[in-house]
């Protein structure tokens, strides 16, 4: 944001001036004018720079004191201060300051002359990378979106299109702004086509800081990753009192749509933090994974090197022994990634199965992993639809995706086949083929009928599928295998539960162990679970210039 | 813009107990009633993360770290608790009404399965994240997980019952 400017004698001008835009410059927050002791300012007198700098003391007024104890009094910061947050500092430069709401005749009254029509908008570096931001301002009629707020951001959105550069949305509004009427209709349409034409393009994000009601949560909805705050964020459809009216159904905003309930129970909501400091901080974080375009390769960290670790054999023991016993994948995860870097998205949501981003040998790669410790591991239709969206993002953005699997298969039940769990899985089915990015696969233990063949198979297109010797790879587990093939025996056995254990063990000898599938070539090779970290970084590392040409098309069809 | 926000002290919230108060930047000693101990907290490839105090090195472990919540194994002891800045510790007391955890409810079946073991009776005191009972599904023991706090009022399954989805299992009323 160009932040003041310094009026001073000719004499010195030039002094001050390489003063002026050295990057960390102190910033004042109160007026134009800093009056430094021992520095003399000098007045221009002239008409044209006395109405500019008049206009400019206007917009300091959108972050007085008053409006900032609005917003801390409601748990929240102002969009000034967000921004602050954000942006390395000093970068920011908003554009659009000065354009005021739309004023026609038909704006019913009740419309502020204000500045920039309650939005921010601009661009910035974070992490010394260009990004574009637009930030609704609360206090200027409840952040309500009118035409021109709109349009700011859709020209946001536009130019970080060209640039190839990620847009963040910080959202706090009221929803349309009422008294402008279809012109704020057609100004999310506007916005919603944008997301649209940006999605796989550039990475856009929604960090959701207050109310999002109506039309507006369908920007978030649109974009990629959807960050909330607890207990001053929400979104629905339609607000609580609708609900009353039309339903007679009373709810509080934290039950009908509050930041817990998106985080946990729609999966709306990716990440959700206590409040906006922490927010935004995790947003830095989870930005450093991230490319700028879908041109670009995820930015590397220096390579603390393979043999940076040795042979790690906590790995050995994490996999129980009984075949009954759940453990946390994330252990797992946690040693074969470099240290302190995995970054859960949607950890609250479906929880069977765990997505994130995380650096092997200072590279970007997204993980999916089955998670044994909840609901078995299983695959339903939630865990279906987080890991297809997963999937399709790290592909649309070229982040090489790892494979841990441990699943004994899709959920059974009318519940999940009348919901259309054959629709859901189909989708991670898909989003697995389609992915063109390096495909890394380690099987940790069960790998059973259809969930193995989704769950990145070598028939799906899996560059290198490992398993540890725990693993598990059949049609279906022993007990269910042996209670079909074998009925009748059973059946007519006098002792059914011994003949039944004598057969599930050699079913697991003969059938559902990873040799066979080594020696038949359906996965590469059976691994030391203790080495995962340093297969998995040379797998990576012949994969770095993988490149699959597919016909054209204008796009497939995934099952949604 | 304004300044950059920037803080002289961090406060410690653990999930139980008072609340610590830190003075930023760290010192590398700690002050336990009015005297001040040398301790130095290091982390190295060799020996992870430990608390160096006179040559001796006692090892910490961060079991989980989130975004300014964390999980601390020290001295086989686990302490769970949330960094927070001046600006969000007031924040949290303004808005302690909404931070309340959930007082009493049901907790219930998450998937279709077979109880195979109950670990608690009726009256038995339990706090969130203890295990109430396992509920065996997909051929595989999965734990059951009180997020709640407080006394069994109720028991509605027992060892060899069958549940449904979202079949309860016990209520649960907070002290």
């Amino acid at each position: 944001m160009v932040e003041k400017y310094h009026l001073f004698s000719q004499t010195n001008f030039y002094l001050w001036f390489s003063a002026v835009t050295a990057p960390d410059m102190p910033v004042s927050a109160g007026g134009i004018l800093n009056l430094r002791s021992g520095r003399q300012y000098m007045e221009i007198e002239g008409k044209s720079f006395r109405a500019f700098r008049e206009r400019e003391s206007r917009l300091k007024e959108r972050d007085g004191k008053k409006e900032r104890e609005k917003q801390h009094k409601r748990g929240k910061l102002t969009a000034t201060e967000r921004i602050d947050l954000l942006f390395d500092s000093g970068t920011f430069e908003e554009i659009d300051a000065f354009v005021t709401p739309c004023n026609s005749e038909a704006d019913f009254g009740k419309v502020d002359k204000v500045y920039g029509d309650g939005v921010i908008a601009g661009h910035g570096k974070i992490g010394n990378r260009l990004m574009f931001c637009y930030a609704q301002d609360f206090n200027v009629m409840g952040g309500s979106l009118g035409a021109v707020h709109a349009g700011k951001i859709a020209k946001t959105q536009e130019m970080a299109l060209k640039m190839g550069a990620p847009v963040i949305g910080l959202i706090d509004s009221g929803g349309a702004r009422i008294q402008e009427g279809i012109a704020s209709l057609s100004g999310y349409g506007r916005i919603f086509h944008n997301n649209i034409s940006s999605s796989g393009i550039i990475p856009q994000i929604s960090v959701i800081m207050g109310p999002a009601a109506g039309g507006a949560v369908y920007s978030p909805a649109l974009t990629d990753f959807v960050f909330m705050t607890s207990h001053t964020s929400y979104m629905f459809v339609t607000g609580p009192n609708v609900v009353r009216e039309v339903l007679n159904e009373e709810v509080s905003f934290a039950d009908l749509g509050g930041a817990e309930v998106h985080a946990q129970k729609s999966g709306v909501a990716h990440m959700i933090y206590d409040d906006e400091e922490n927010t935004i901080l995790a947003l830095k974080k989870f930005l450093s994974y991230l490319p700028l375009n879908n041109i670009e390769d995820p930015p590397a960290l220096p390579s603390p090197g393979p043999g940076s670790r040795g042979a790690d054999n906590r790995l050995r023991e994490i996999v129980p022994d009984d075949p009954n016993k759940g453990y946390d994948v994330k252990e797992v995860i946690r040693h074969i990634v470099d240290s302190d870097s995995f970054f859960e998205t949607s950890a609250l949501f479906a929880p069977n199965i765990v997505t994130g981003f995380s650096r092997l040998n200072g590279r970007t790669i997204g993980i999916v992993a089955n998670q044994p410790k909840v609901l078995a591991g299983v695959l339903d239709i939630d865990s279906s639809d987080k890991g297809a969206r997963f999937i399709r993002f790290c592909d649309a953005f070229n982040i090489p995706i790892l494979t841990l699997e441990d699943v004994p298969g899709f959920l059974p039940g009318i519940d999940q086949e009348h919901m259309g769990i054959i629709r859901h899985g189909a989708k991670m089915l898909y989003a697995y083929s389609e992915a063109t990015v390096p495909k890394v696969t380690v099987i940790l233990r069960k790998a059973y009928g259809g969930a193995y063949i989704v769950m990145n198979s070598k028939s799906l297109g899996g560059d290198f599928n490992y398993a540890w010797p725990t693993a598990e790879i059949a049609v279906m587990g022993p007990d269910g295998a042996v209670a079909i093939l074998y009925r009748r025996e059973l059946e007519s056995a006098e002792d059914p539960a011994a003949l039944k254990n004598e057969l599930v063990q050699r079913y697991r000898e003969r059938v559902a162990n990873p040799f066979i599938a080594d020696e038949k070539g359906y996965i590469d090779e059976v691994i030391d679970p203790a080495v995962t970290r340093q297969k998995v970084i040379s797998a990576f590392d012949a994969l770095r210039n993988k490149c699959v040409k597919a016909p054209e098309r204008k796009h497939g069809n995934i099952p949604l | 813009m304004g300044e950059r926000i920037r803080y002289r002290k961090l406060y410690v919230l653990p999930t139980r107990g008072r609340s610590h108060q830190f003075s930023l930047p760290l010192k590398e000693s700690i002050r336990i009633g009015k005297r001040d101990y040398p301790i130095q907290l290091k982390n190295d490839e060799r020996f992870g993360t430990y608390v160096l105090w006179k040559n001796r090195k006692y090892p910490v472990e961060v079991v989980r770290s989130g975004q300014n919540s964390y999980e601390i194994l020290f001295n086989d002891i686990t302490y769970n608790f949330t960094v927070e800045t001046p600006f969000s510790y007031r924040r949290r007391r303004t808005l302690t009404k909404a931070i309340q955890s959930p007082l009493s409810g049901e907790i219930k079946a998450p998937m279709p399965g077979k109880i195979t073991e109950v670990l608690v009776k009726e009256g038995d005191t339990i706090s969130s994240g203890d295990t109430i009972a396992v509920l065996e599904a997909m051929k595989m023991e999965n734990e059951i997980i009180s997020a709640i706090s407080g006394t069994i009022a109720r028991l509605y399954v027992k060892q060899g019952s069958t549940v449904m989805k979202d079949d309860p299992i016990a209520a649960v009323v907070s002290d």
